[in-house]
């Protein structure tokens, strides 16, 4: 019975998604696309700050190196088909993560972040620099998208809506292989490291070098986001790939989501997503106006309104989250649940004391 | 020759400024464990709420006094009514709430000061210039080098010479022990926050006549202020004295002889430091 459910379930998602970019149009298949990009991202930062209890500051930089080695690519080798494209990215994010890793592995904890924070931060200044490769603040365009060519066999146009197909394809392959990969022996590992490495090191597995294979995977996994981001924007520049705010965004996902578990990172980006569309589209600034233009004077409630810049609203979301929902929406929902079941035991209502 | 000590003396007066806001931040990370993200935002805050003073008052000298106080209480507010709360959720939480603050933060200035550049001209005694060794000098980052000075002086004496700085020290080193003694720990938390964000006021008014009022300010000292305390180790005063220097200098020889890539130099450093000791150079190893 409830595995016919989760069967139904599964088909009528996967139907859903089929049939999105026709049910919905263009414009909000490119913001489901730009969901799983995020989504993928959040995962890989997870991978780290979750399971392995590291937080890179800095995961922009797989993200952009991804798309900056997707888009070089495309730009610099003629007829590159669009799957070979994405693993050049791919690569590209995992050499950077195996350079970096020597330098990162032996710390931990705060001393970790800050390294990322400044590492990500060259990148940035050398992306910035460095003209003459990466374009600059000007960025470089990927222009017409490449085709999905599969050894000359099969030649599928890369249109909006094949597009759509292949990046949802692509992100759901890699999310399992990353759902996969946490559970397997190896996966465990990691999350001992996290709760006490010390312990992990007497039982006789390599620390810094299981820390260093988790790190080239999430590196890896944040670059294949990133090299599908590029593809999907047809254009990659030093803001979009590399700045500090692409850092804090998975950051925010993972905290809005919950740290602890597999799918919090994911119900965080579709928040993440949602709020992004919302302020975006200005519908965030037009209902504030609206509510405070009630309770003030226009001119004063104008000044208010515009108070609530994009920075802002994420400042103030990070706050609230950490101060309120410190574990996010699984630690929320997994309390709730552990408390309902408590109320059965005890056979009353009881406060917790929590 | 003349080029070489102006641009040393750029450097001397850019390091020191670097070092009144790198201090705050990693006293503040040795003592708490808190790498407060919005120290160089408070440090920018401060500049924007000098240049306000001044445009009100006409004084630099009321700015000066003024808007690195007001930051302080800033700090002690955030101090006191958000970081305390999520101590216990652990250091991610924490620096995640520090990032958060350093947002609303910039995003705030932006919203009430523009995004344009905000000229603040120092006071008219000090813009005058000086023969030094037969170089003309602009006196006012003489008076800049001299106020560095002082405040370290005076940071090192209330360190080093006081009951408040031993158990500031102390508390560095072991803050469990510390308030296992009956000292309220918390308290000299928050004093020692309050002077970390003072610091960094007090170089945000005294360098925004040199670098003008924007809202780059934060992001160009911010990333030099980390650097400076990797490198120097976490929680190490000296350490960060020594590379703070050691970067003014190397940032304004930079400019001079790689324009292009002064940037990058001091990533360069960086790294080539933490091939080498991963700890910083007076960093104590990890247990």
């Amino acid at each position: 019975m409830k595995r016919n459910l989760i069967w139904t379930l599964w088909a009528a998602g996967v139907a859903a998604v089929a049939l999105f970019p026709h049910l919905f149009g263009v414009y909000y298949a490119n913001a489901l696309i730009l969901f799983a990009v995020w989504a993928l991202f959040a995962v890989s930062l997870n991978l780290l700050l979750g399971f392995t209890g590291l937080l890179s500051f800095g995961h922009a930089m797989y993200f952009g190196t991804g798309a900056y080695g997707a888009a070089l690519a495309l730009n610099h080798i003629k007829g590159l088909s669009i799957v070979p494209a994405v693993i050049i990215g791919m690569i590209a994010a995992v050499i950077l993560a195996l350079l970096i890793a020597p330098l990162v592995v032996r710390v931990s904890g705060t001393a970790f972040a800050m390294l990322h924070l400044a590492f990500a931060q060259l990148l940035y200044v050398l992306a910035l620099k460095l003209r003459s490769i990466t374009g600059g603040e000007d960025g470089i365009s990927i222009y017409p998208r490449p085709d999905l060519n599969i050894f000359g066999l099969l030649r599928i146009e890369m249109n909006d809506q094949n597009f759509f197909y292949f990046a949802v394809i692509v992100i759901a392959a890699a999310l399992s292989f990353l759902w996969f990969f946490t559970k397997t022996p190896f996966g465990q590992i990691m999350v001992g490291m996290r709760d006490n490495s010390k312990r992990i090191g007497y039982l006789g597995f390599k620390v810094t070098y299981t820390k260093a294979v988790v790190y080239a995977v999430s590196g890896g996994f944040a670059g294949l986001a990133g090299a599908i981001y590029a593809l999907l924007q047809s254009l990659i520049s030093t803001n979009d790939a590399y700045s500090m705010v692409v850092s804090v965004y998975p950051i925010m996902m993972v905290m809005l989501g919950g740290v602890l578990s597999y799918f919090g990172p994911i119900v965080g980006a579709a928040f993440f997503a949602l709020i992004d569309e919302w302020i975006g589209s200005g519908q965030f600034q037009q209902l504030l106006l609206k509510l405070l233009s009630l309770l003030l004077p226009s001119s004063l409630a104008q000044r208010v309104s515009d108070f609530f810049q994009f920075e802002m609203i994420l400042g103030l979301i990070l706050v609230l989250v950490t101060l309120y929902w410190p574990l996010g929406l699984a630690g929320f929902i997994a309390l709730q649940r552990m408390r309902w079941q408590m109320r059965r035991v005890s056979g009353g209502p009881q406060r917790s004391a929590t | 020759m003349e080029a070489y000590i102006a641009q040393g003396m750029h450097g001397l007066a850019y390091g020191m400024v670097l070092f009144l806001v790198a201090s705050g931040l990693t006293l503040v990370l040795g003592m708490m464990g808190v790498l407060n993200m919005a120290h160089v935002n408070f440090f920018m805050l401060s500049a924007y709420l000098g240049y306000q003073v001044v445009a009100w008052t006409g004084s630099f000298w009321l700015a000066l006094l003024i808007a690195p106080l007001l930051t302080a209480g800033a700090g002690i507010l955030m101090e006191r009514f958000l970081l305390k709360k999520v101590h216990a959720f652990g250091p991610m939480a924490e620096l995640i709430l520090t990032m958060g603050v350093a947002f609303i933060i910039s995003d705030g200035v932006k919203a009430v000061w523009g995004t344009q550049n905000l000229p603040l001209s120092p006071p008219g005694s000090l813009s005058v210039l000086v023969n030094i060794a037969g170089v003309q000098y602009p006196a006012y980052r003489l008076f800049l080098i001299g106020l560095a000075v002082a405040i370290l002086l005076l940071m090192a004496l209330v360190l080093y010479k006081t009951r408040l700085g031993m158990i500031v020290r102390a508390a560095v080193a072991d803050a469990g022990m510390v308030d296992a003694l009956g000292i309220n720990v918390p308290l000299v938390f928050m004093t020692v926050f309050g002077a970390g964000t003072w610091m960094a006021g007090v170089a945000g008014v005294a360098i925004a006549p040199i670098l003008t009022v924007s809202p780059g300010l934060a992001a160009q000292m911010g990333m030099d202020a980390f650097i400076v305390i990797i490198v120097g180790g976490f929680g190490s005063l000296g350490g960060a004295f020594l590379v703070a220097i050691l970067c003014g200098l190397l940032s304004a020889f930079g400019v001079q002889f790689l324009p292009q890539y002064a940037s990058v130099l001091l990533f360069v450093f960086m790294a080539v430091v933490l091939a080498i000791k991963p700890e910083g150079l007076f960093g104590e190893k990890e247990s």
